[in-house]
């Protein structure tokens, strides 16, 4: 898939498409770290990196409110929806990998590249922070093919906001707000259908809401204007994933990097010893574990199936769909305490295939 | 504590035995180990090898008829006067996380154990228990379900 500079409702539909699948293909190496921390062990990077996971899940619905209120329908069943992991998210001109793998130094280092601040190198950079390299890997976020077919990489998930901030105000100008924000408002999940997951969600209607909703995503992942917090105050998911790294709180008035607060608590060796980027196919077909992994890559795929229904106009089933949720950790803590066959000291781990399944 | 690895997994088939759980089902609970040493701690080692011992006999008499081992293991070892008690202790803890004192005539015969008093296992195991998913709930206080979900039936499978 390419993405084109938005010119018509239709690009727009692509570009909100892909910022639901980009929302979603963090959250599985998140739960992953998540879940393999022994249950009351790490309480101060269990909080943060819950925490973070949760406001992923508020800003993918709040890419789907985006997508409903310019008349689209948002898919989290299509073929490729879940990335095959690792996965490849661009950082300014190299790309990173995103795998599932276990609470690690190595997997907080892969959270903050998600993280990372945007910061743009103008010496290198298109307008609207475009680059032209080839790319080895093939990236969550797609490559973008430029009016005169020439192909061109986002520089980071900031300037992909950015494009579709950029977009929304053209065609409002060029047909109208009217015309864009044209979807059913039935459709949006408002607070009513959104119980305590990571801030408020923000109905859209209208260019302001729709860029609202683009500056909460943006700002909680990556701060606000270069500070550590979000313009609500909230320290931004860089740094949260920071403390980790360095083991110390930010206080209020900290400087970026140097965190002056209490220290954190944290036990690597408290952490199940599962198989990295594990696959299905990996576990001996006649196991307990490959069962446990189809059964949950079964109910990983209805989950997103009901997330679909209740992003396509039945709000009211999406308390429900969230309430699956907790299955998917009581699943992910059975396949972490059981062995890998014929591989010492490693246990499984979900796969999040849904597309085998 | 020194763990015998082919002990530990005759525990586990024993207790699939007895619950009705599969093997991955119980050591997903991550309290396997817990639940051995808990009953070695209590009743000794030598009871311990007793009781699985007669586990094996059992098994072997059975020679994987499924219907002749749940009755075996009824008549052998739920029925005998010293393993009858601390097998269905067994049953309790992975199904509450927790550990009954064992009954006084049982107390009297075969003596009293130090730490033989009624306790949580771990703060774990207590979440682990096997009552919750066997009921479709979760364990209060500690576990919390998903918003709303206190509305919907629960969804109680087939063994």
């Amino acid at each position: 898939m390419h993405l084109h500079p938005i010119e018509t409702v239709e690009d727009l539909y692509n570009y909100l498409y892909v910022a639901i699948q980009l929302e979603h293909a963090t959250i599985p190496p998140y739960l992953t770290a998540l879940y393999s921390i022994h249950p009351g062990t790490n309480l101060d990077a269990y909080n943060l990196i819950r925490v973070v996971a949760v406001e992923e899940m508020l800003h993918l619905t709040l890419a789907a409110n985006m997508l409903n209120a310019v008349g689209g329908n948002p898919d989290l069943t299509g073929e490729g929806f879940v990335p095959i992991y690792p996965a490849y998210l661009p950082d300014g001109e190299t790309d990173f990998k995103v795998g599932l793998e276990k609470f690690s130094m190595s997997a907080i280092d892969t959270f903050l590249n998600i993280e990372r601040p945007a910061v743009v190198d103008s010496r290198n950079i298109k307008r609207s922070g475009l680059l032209k390299i080839s790319r080895k890997n093939i990236s969550i976020l797609p490559s973008f093919k430029s009016s005169a077919g020439e192909e061109l990489h986002f520089h980071s998930i900031g300037e992909f906001y950015n494009a579709i901030a950029e977009g929304l105000k053209k065609l409002t100008k060029e047909l109208g707000e009217e015309t864009v924000f044209c979807g059913d408002h039935s459709r949006q999940i408002t607070a009513e259908y959104y119980y305590s997951g990571g801030g408020e969600i923000i109905t859209v209607n209208d260019l302001d809401s729709a860029l609202a909703a683009i500056r909460l995503i943006s700002e909680q992942g990556e701060g606000y204007e270069g500070g550590i917090f979000d313009y609500e105050g909230e320290l931004s998911h860089y740094y949260r994933f920071q403390q980790i790294k360095l083991g110390k709180y930010y206080h209020k008035d900290d400087k970026p990097g140097h965190p002056s607060g209490e220290d954190l608590s944290i036990d690597w060796d408290a952490v199940y010893p599962i198989q990295s980027n594990a696959r299905m196919e990996e576990y001996p077909k006649d196991s307990e574990l490959y069962d446990g992994a189809y059964e949950f890559n079964k109910f990983y795929k209805k989950f997103l199936k009901e997330l679909t229904v209740a992003l396509n106009g039945k709000p009211e089933m999406l308390l429900p769909a969230v309430g699956a949720m907790f299955r998917i950790k009581e699943m992910s803590y059975q396949l972490m305490r059981n062995p890998f066959p014929g591989k010492e000291g490693i246990t499984g781990a979900p796969t999040f295939q849904v597309d085998s399944i | 504590m020194d763990m015998n690895n082919e002990q530990l997994d005759e525990f586990l088939e024993m207790s699939t035995v007895l619950t009705a759980f599969s093997a991955y089902k119980l050591k997903g609970t991550g309290q396997l180990e817990a639940y051995f040493n808990t009953v070695v701690e209590i009743v000794g080692k030598a009871t311990m090898d007793e009781l699985l011992n007669a586990y094996r006999k059992v098994k072997k008499a059975a020679n994987n008829d499924e219907t002749v081992l749940n009755k075996q293991l009824r008549f052998q070892i739920l029925s005998n006067d010293k393993l009858g008690p601390i097998t269905r202790n067994i049953i309790k803890m992975w199904f509450i996380g927790s550990w009954y004192q064992l009954p006084n005539a049982w107390r009297e015969n075969y003596g009293e154990a130090e730490k033989d008093s009624t306790f949580v296992i771990s703060t774990n195991a207590y979440i682990e228990g096997l009552l919750w998913p066997t009921i479709d709930s979760h364990p209060p206080g500690a576990k919390a379900p998903g918003y709303g979900t206190w509305a919907s039936k629960p969804q109680i499978s087939e063994l």
